[in-house]
């Protein structure tokens, strides 16, 4: 998946385990840019009693650079603090909750939000309200009602944190189990079954945790680079030592980040798993020492072991171990102009993980879920929209397909163009992505799935 | 731009009681002899705690101000008995020292 349980130690810690980011330019409101950072994967939206919320000892940050240097201009934070009304009852609610202040409502999580920006800090809000998780009919009877009321304008910024409907979609299933790809499992070496499949959405009727902002293009650029990165992180404090006296964590020392996430896929597939860790330690502007992984993927080489015979372009490629310049670009220094026409996400040579988005560009009319692959500039490598297939995208960067972008005499393998791990078509989403803010579907409920 | 970490913090103790660097080695001394001394019913009734033949600091006999106090726990990690080197934590603060005869009191302590 994007960057759902993608290292060892944070799969352990669902709270903080950052799953996808998305930044984009709001396509209804084309002077401001939505950055969204989603936490607490796979959440089985049955999984009651006790929900699924943020954790209220963990600091989420959505970061941005805005001049190239790999490190933070403006970092947006979010602290949480969860209520219990009545802690006399087991129950998540007492009663139907038809509004955010609703008595019926047991355990409500309110959060802060501040900015760090040149060196000072500052609250934008406080106490604002998250929506309760989607229970079922009964108990939420009107949730979209309910989640509309807990989109906060601030000065200068819309923010909402709450469940959503997982938007992301793989057969994880499938490429986890040796990277099978069932559209194309009659070429697997280990499988090598007669038929193709149809791939299977793993992520389906499942639910995340949202963090939306949507702040003004002016307030997140400086003059003359319109190219920003994004990407968020979550901290935990360096002391946590179980009270059982009192029945709490006692919480000490400075902030530590456990996770960190930019562009899609780049700890989970690129990173091997001793790194991984450490990468999710440490902020964007030290991945110089992780680009050897991003150059010289495994990955690469293991789609000519797994599919013998299907990629002798990409083999070759592999062979003469050269550096994958093209991925260098797409995912830590953004694409320098002159490669495609009119288009370029660079922001210089520090390399760094980031999710580059060019402001520059507005959205598209027709957009492409291929992004810049499906001749759509505004998608991604171009920051990330929610529906954005980014699986697809990067497997045929990883096979080779953009690799003519450094080489024109490169003339990639036909199956780079083509594979995925859905075809035809990418799955229906059973909660859709909305047209307006904050975009990921309203989540699925504990009634109705699983069903 | 500097990293963000040092702005990280929505610290719990208020800036004008955050502890300096003094402040939490004093209160280092306190929660090796005070914290744990409490887990152990009492710097006095804790020989393992206490150091023969050495004279107290004036800051042990007579302890420290409650003001000048964190207002929060204050955790000690001993990362290494053998060579004293202490991680003390104490709100959004933490601090680094290498006290060979403190870490040998409290590894003494645990038993």
């Amino acid at each position: 998946m994007s960057s759902h349980r993608e290292a060892p130690e944070i799969s352990k810690d669902p709270v903080a385990d950052s799953t996808d980011v998305y930044a984009f330019v709001s396509p209804d409101a084309p002077d401001t840019v939505t950055l969204i950072a989603n936490y607490v994967p796979l959440q089985l939206p049955s999984g009651g009693p006790n929900f699924y919320e943020f954790g209220d000892d963990v600091l989420y940050e959505i970061h941005i650079d805005n001049n190239g240097d790999g490190q933070a201009d403006i970092s947006y934070q979010f602290r949480f603090r969860t209520t219990v009304r009545n802690p006399g009852t087991f129950l998540y609610n007492t009663g139907p909750i038809t509004s955010l202040d609703s008595p019926n409502w047991n355990r409500v999580q309110t959060y802060d939000v501040a900015v760090v920006s040149g060196g000072s800090s500052g609250t934008l809000g406080t106490g604002l309200p998250c929506p309760p998780c989607n229970i079922g009919p009964l108990s939420t009877p009107d949730y979209a009602s309910l989640a509309a009321a807990a989109v906060n304008s601030l000065s200068g910024m819309t923010v909402f944190a709450g469940q959503r409907a997982e938007a992301f979609y793989v057969d994880l299933g499938a490429i986890f189990d040796l990277g099978d790809l069932r559209p194309f499992e009659h070429l697997h070496a280990p499988v090598g079954s007669l038929s193709a499949r149809h791939g299977v959405n793993a992520t389906n009727h499942l639910n995340v945790h949202s963090i939306a902002i949507q702040v003004p293009i002016s307030s997140v650029t400086i003059g003359g680079h319109p190219t920003i990165g994004v990407w968020t992180s979550a901290s935990r404090r360096r002391v946590t030592l179980w009270d059982a006296d009192r029945g709490q964590n006692v919480l000490s020392g400075p902030w530590r980040q456990v996770s960190r996430l930019g562009n899609p896929l780049v700890n989970e597939v690129l990173i091997p798993m001793d790194k991984k860790d450490l990468w999710n330690s440490l902020p964007p502007s030290h991945d110089k020492q992780f680009a050897g992984y991003v150059t010289q993927p495994g990955l690469s080489a293991l789609l000519n072991t797994l599919y013998p015979g299907v990629f002798p372009k990409l083999a070759e490629l592999v062979d003469a171990r050269k550096p994958r310049a093209d991925l260098e670009a797409i995912l830590l220094t953004g694409i320098p102009s002159g490669i495609i026409d009119g288009f370029t996400t660079f922001t210089g040579p520090v390399l760094a993980d980031m999710l580059r988005l060019n402001t520059s560009i507005q959205p598209a009319a027709t957009p492409s879920i291929l992004g810049l692959l499906g001749n759509d500039p505004a998608g991604f490598p171009n920051g990330r929209r929610v529906r954005d297939d980014v699986v697809t995208i990067e497997l045929r960067a990883l096979a080779g397909l953009t690799y003519q972008l450094i080489d024109s005499h490169y003339k990639p393998d036909a199956a780079a163009g083509e594979i995925s791990d859905f075809v035809p078509d990418p799955p229906a989403i059973g909660s859709p992505p909305t047209s307006t803010f904050p975009y990921l579907g309203i989540p699925y409920s504990g009634y109705n799935h699983p069903s | 731009m500097p990293s963000h970490d040092a702005m990280r913090a929505p610290d719990p103790v208020p800036t004008d009681r955050r502890p300096s660097r003094r402040s939490v080695l004093r209160g280092t001394a306190a929660a090796g002899a005070a914290g744990l001394a409490a887990a152990a019913a009492g710097a006095a009734a804790s020989p393992a705690l206490a150091a023969p033949g050495r004279p107290q600091a004036p800051d042990q006999r007579t302890g420290p101000s409650p003001a000048t106090l964190p207002a929060g726990p204050i955790v000690v990690h001993v990362r290494d008995a053998r060579s004293g080197d202490i991680e003390v934590f104490s709100g959004t603060s933490q601090t680094s020292l290498r006290d060979k005869d403190l870490a040998a009191r409290i590894a003494r302590a645990i038993g």
